[in-house]
């Protein structure tokens, strides 16, 4: 659908370009056609405490959201991400990052998640929803061998402690 | 004393003399030299304004006794023509001589009246003369009566005949009968019904009488014979343009008969005479708006009749255009053609063919009455919508753009589309020719969509959306590829690429995909009969498989069918030819669709059919056994009980199957089969075809169900990640990401409709424009 | 009576032999094509890797492409292709 081609390439009239940017567009069009299918899915069958859709009128940048976790020090927040998926999309990750600042030991101040899949462990058969997915159970069971925020990860195992000053952090930021 | 009163009476005798009228009559011998004699008297004696108020009191007076009533009293209700004709002679002619008498007195009563020297108005004229026809016509129209037109009526109508004749009827002459006075060619009353005619209306003009006696009655009849000559005119023909004889026949037969009653019988106004020509020219323009209106008038009538019949009828909707530049009949125009649309095509009675035919029609025929398109618009706005609420619209469209022969009017304006495609950049030259829209377009509408929309457009407009009527073409495209007719697949092809020019490639994807199936399939076809393994289970009848790729087809109607055991069999050895051909590929096979060739011996005749599978499999199991119940059927078919007793209804028009008793079925057999009525020899010579032309897809509306369901996870969607949104960025969202959901094409108003009732049932919050999610 | 069957015309369906509907990288289904072919089967196969897993050919070349090791996306065993 021309509609959902992305408007930067829609719009060449450099002749030299053309011939790669047909190839781009064409490539386009396929990941355009996997996350309108990804889209469908995702409003199909609604998963508790994810959620995500396109931000505009570009289907390569989406707007997630994410409960934290029942049972852990995160139950009651809700999370805000950012989604942009490569021209290369499903062959190389999205890049994930929160928008609400995120008190979390893989988590770094300007919202960079460490996350495998979104690295080296990705693979095509991932998406928008395991993606999320991943990042939630990361809220819940984070890596503290290779952190990016080192105070999250040095308090994590006193957990009245963390969840007290969590709780300050993210009423203190939760709607910038 | 005595002397000096016989004095008087001798000089009231001679003024009695002198005007006679003061004994209450008009004739006199009363000579020049004898009135100057009493002149004298009367100025002698000074009573000239007592004499001459006293003559005027006694005129006034017996004109009301007399000449009035007199002439009134010829003007009665008679039906015959001629009789009429000569009564109203006759009373203007008395009238005329009556009037004539007073010539004498008048004169005289003229000197008497300058020697009044008081220059006071006679009946508001300063001359004698003058007054006196107006105190004619004064007295005579205080006395008019009810039904005076009558006879006024039959006269100019007779006069109205001959003069008619004159300029019309030439190639008649050979009747026996003049067409002018009705009466024998021999006995021709013609010319002296002219001559009477300019005589009387030279009087009549004369006492200045004409226009007030006659204005309203002529003008009432001529009016009266406009609109008959038209009727007579334009009766049920439209191929010819009726307007230019019209206004010449206005010019030459009515104009010039009604200058010879101006103009007491000359074909021209004298060239002094500024009255009568302005009298006429008013006459004129006067009738020349009733002629247009009229015209008109009844040519809006017959437009539902002319737009059937268009393009034939092109000059009737020339003149129509033509016309409504004179006329104010525009909004008239819309408003009864739209209701004979209403009542002669918008009811269930109308095949939606016959309704998308004439919608075609109209959309021609009104483009090219008001090029502007606002006439079009507004008209079929109610075609529109009940096409909009026919299930079987978007079919018919459908398959009249993919017909060919009769009806394929669409097909053509299909062709022609693409044939412009190409053309199209001229567009630019005619910014010369705008005109402004006209005051009653409809200023939301883009005047330029309004002017642009090929008939196509207009019709897939009526649906809304391009993506629905694709679908439905696709349905079509399915069962006609699956039905048992022999299919012109390059005909198909060419329609679709025609299609896709129209609608763009996208969205004929699949249908291309289908087509090339069914050929693909006939290559699969050829290659497995070859497989030898195939031969071995294929040796007691030939068989076909389409194989269809299922993702690109649309949904098929669930039904099911248990195929005999032989049949069974067979297509196993279809499929494990299939599987040995397409490594890693296997089919299931849909075993109600298709279509079987059976040859049915019965006693000496044969039969050969083509039939649905669930027809052959039925007349399979009648001839391994020639009774069975509806519920064994149901055991070994495994189809419906009540889909069993529909369609067994097939055989038994057939003729070979019967009802023993309740739901209990036998076989008619050979010797009874004769008797029975089949028309066994009828059916042999042709081969049958099965009736269930029904379509074996799912229609469009199966599928729209629950489409406002997939709408409301988006919205939930987009507002949980997006917070608030206002509805014109949701419903472009919803356009933008939920469009491949199948049928999600919703308006703005239908979405705004949606969320109020999402926001009353607390689902959303609607807060200064922006809808919301409540907080959870 | 008696019934002979001259022809007999059915209606079926292809499809792959697969353990699931959809391609797991393009998400469409396998008896669809993959986003970048317009018609589906001879023209978009499927292929099958020796750890059984199975994709659109288009799709699973072009994962191979984009990766340093040629590993199967769903079980990361390294990938060959399996001609069963």
């Amino acid at each position: 659908m021309a509609q959902n081609i992305n408007p930067h390439y829609a719009s060449s009239s450099n002749p030299a370009k053309q011939n790669e940017d047909t190839i781009k567009l064409k490539d386009n069009h396929a990941v355009s056609k996997r996350l309108q299918k990804e889209l469908m899915e995702l409003m199909r069958c609604a998963d508790k405490g994810i959620s995500a859709f396109p931000e505009c009128e570009n289907l390569f940048k989406w707007i997630g959201t994410i409960n934290g976790p029942q049972d852990t020090v995160y139950a009651g927040h809700k999370y805000k991400l950012s989604l942009e998926f490569p021209n290369s999309y499903p062959y190389a990750p999205p890049v994930v990052k929160f928008l609400t600042p995120c008190f979390h030991p893989n988590v770094d101040t300007c919202g960079l998640i460490c996350l495998d899949i979104l690295k080296d462990k990705w693979t095509a058969l991932y998406d928008v929803r395991t993606v999320l997915l991943s990042i939630q159970s990361l809220l819940a069971e984070p890596n503290t061998q290779s952190p990016l925020n080192q105070q999250a990860s040095y308090l994590w195992s006193n957990q009245p402690a963390y969840k007290k000053y969590l709780e300050e952090f993210y009423n203190k930021n939760k709607d910038s | 004393m005595s002397n000096k009163s016989s004095e008087l009476k001798l000089y009231w005798n001679k003024i009695n003399y002198a005007f006679p009228i003061l004994n209450d009559t008009i004739f006199s011998d009363c000579t020049g030299t004898e009135y100057d004699e009493v002149q004298q008297i009367i100025t002698g004696m000074g009573i000239q304004v007592k004499v001459r108020d006293l003559i005027l009191i006694h005129i006034e007076k017996y004109l009301r006794q007399h000449v009035a009533p007199s002439f009134w009293s010829k003007f009665i209700k008679v039906d015959e023509e001629v009789k009429g004709f000569q009564l109203f002679k006759s009373a203007v002619n008395d009238l005329y001589e009556s009037v004539s008498n007073f010539s004498e007195m008048l004169r005289r009563l003229s000197i008497l009246n300058t020697s009044c020297c008081d220059n006071r108005p006679i009946f508001g004229e300063k001359d004698v003369i003058l007054g006196f026809k107006q105190l004619i016509r004064a007295t005579l129209l205080s006395q008019l009566p009810l039904d005076y037109h009558v006879i006024i009526n039959h006269f100019y109508k007779m006069s109205f005949n001959v003069f008619d004749n004159e300029y019309e009827s030439s190639d008649m002459s050979e009747d026996v009968m003049c067409s002018g006075c009705w009466n024998e060619y021999s006995d021709c009353n013609c010319a002296y019904i002219v001559k009477v005619f300019h005589d009387t209306n030279r009087k009549l003009m004369d006492l200045q009488l004409l226009e007030r006696l006659t204005g309203q009655v002529l003008t009432n009849f001529i009016q009266m014979r406009i609109e008959s000559h038209i009727q007579k005119l334009c009766d049920g023909t439209f191929d010819v343009s009726h307007i230019g004889f019209l206004e010449n026949w206005l010019e030459t037969t009515v104009m010039s008969w009604l200058t010879r009653i101006y103009c007491a019988g000359s074909s021209k106004p004298p060239p002094d005479d500024k009255n009568t020509q302005n009298a006429i020219m008013q006459f004129k323009k006067k009738l020349s708006y009733y002629l247009y209106y009229s015209y008109t008038k009844l040519r809006i009538e017959q437009l539902f009749n002319i737009i059937i019949e268009y393009p034939d009828s092109q000059p009737a909707v020339d003149d129509i255009k033509l016309c409504l530049d004179k006329t104010d009949l525009r909004s008239t125009l819309c408003k009864r053609l739209q209701s004979a649309l209403e009542t002669r095509l918008l009811h269930p009675g109308v095949n939606t063919t016959d309704i998308l035919t004439a919608y075609v029609s109209t959309i021609r025929a009104l483009r090219h009455l008001d090029s502007s398109g606002v006439i079009l618009e507004t008209v079929t706005k109610p075609v529109r919508s009940y096409l909009r609420n026919r299930e079987d619209t978007v079919r018919s469209v459908v398959s009249s753009l993919t017909e060919e022969g009769a009806g394929s009017e669409l097909a053509e304006e299909l062709a022609k589309f693409a044939a412009e495609v190409d053309g199209e950049n001229d567009k630019d030259d005619i910014w010369d020719e705008w005109n402004p829209d006209p005051v009653d377009a409809d200023p939301k509408v883009n005047s330029n969509d309004r002017r642009a929309n090929d008939i196509i457009s207009m019709l897939v407009n009526v649906y809304g959306s391009k993506e629905l009527f694709v679908n439905e073409y696709r349905t079509l495209l399915a069962d006609r590829l699956l039905a048992h007719n022999v299919i012109n697949t390059e005909k198909e092809i060419r329609y679709l690429e025609l299609l896709k020019l129209k609608f763009g490639e996208s969205q004929l994807h699949f249908c291309e995909v289908m087509l090339k199936d069914i050929s693909d399939s006939k290559r699969i076809n050829a290659l497995i009969q070859q497989d030898k393994m195939f031969e071995i289970a294929s040796k007691n009848f030939t068989s076909n498989a389409m194989i269809l790729s299922a993702q690109f087809w649309p949904p098929f109607k669930d039904e099911n069918l248990e195929l005999p055991e032989e049949i069974k069999q067979h297509f196993e050895a279809y499929t494990k030819s299939y599987e040995a051909l397409k490594g890693n590929r296997t089919l299931s096979w849909k075993p109600h669709l298709g279509y079987v060739s059976i040859k049915i011996e019965i006693g000496s005749k044969n039969l050969d059919l083509v039939v649905s599978p669930f027809n052959a499999t039925l007349i399979m199991h009648f001839q391994n056994k020639p009774e069975w119940t509806l519920d064994e059927l149901h055991q070994v078919m495994k189809v419906p009980v009540t889909v069993l007793r529909r369609k067994i209804t097939y055989w038994q028009s057939m003729g070979l199957i019967s009802e023993k008793c309740t739901d209990t079925y036998v076989l008619v057999d050979d010797s009874d089969a004769n008797k029975s009525n089949v028309a066994t020899n009828q059916v042999q010579e042709m081969i049958c075809e099965d009736d269930e032309t029904e379509s074996v897809m799912a229609s469009a509306h199966d599928q729209r169900e629950g489409e406002l369901q997939v709408f409301w996870s988006y919205i939930v969607g987009m507002l949980t990640n997006l917070d608030s949104l206002p509805l014109d960025r949701i419903h472009q969202m919803l356009k933008m990401f939920a469009s491949q959901a199948p049928g999600t094409e919703c308006s703005l108003q239908e979405l705004r409709q949606f969320l109020d009732t999402k926001v009353r049932t607390h689902q959303l919050i609607l807060q200064g424009g922006m809808y919301k999610l409540p907080k959870s | 009576m008696k019934v002979t069957i001259k022809n007999w015309t059915g209606v079926a369906t292809w499809r792959w032999v697969a353990n699931d509907d959809n391609c797991g990288i393009c998400r469409m289904p396998f008896d669809s094509c993959c986003p970048d072919c317009k018609l589906p089967g001879d023209d978009c196969p499927l292929v099958w890797g020796a750890c059984s897993h199975c994709f659109h050919i288009h799709c699973i070349v072009k994962w191979l492409h984009s990766q340093p090791q040629q590993q199967c996306p769903m079980c990361r065993q390294d990938w060959k292709f399996n001609n069963k």
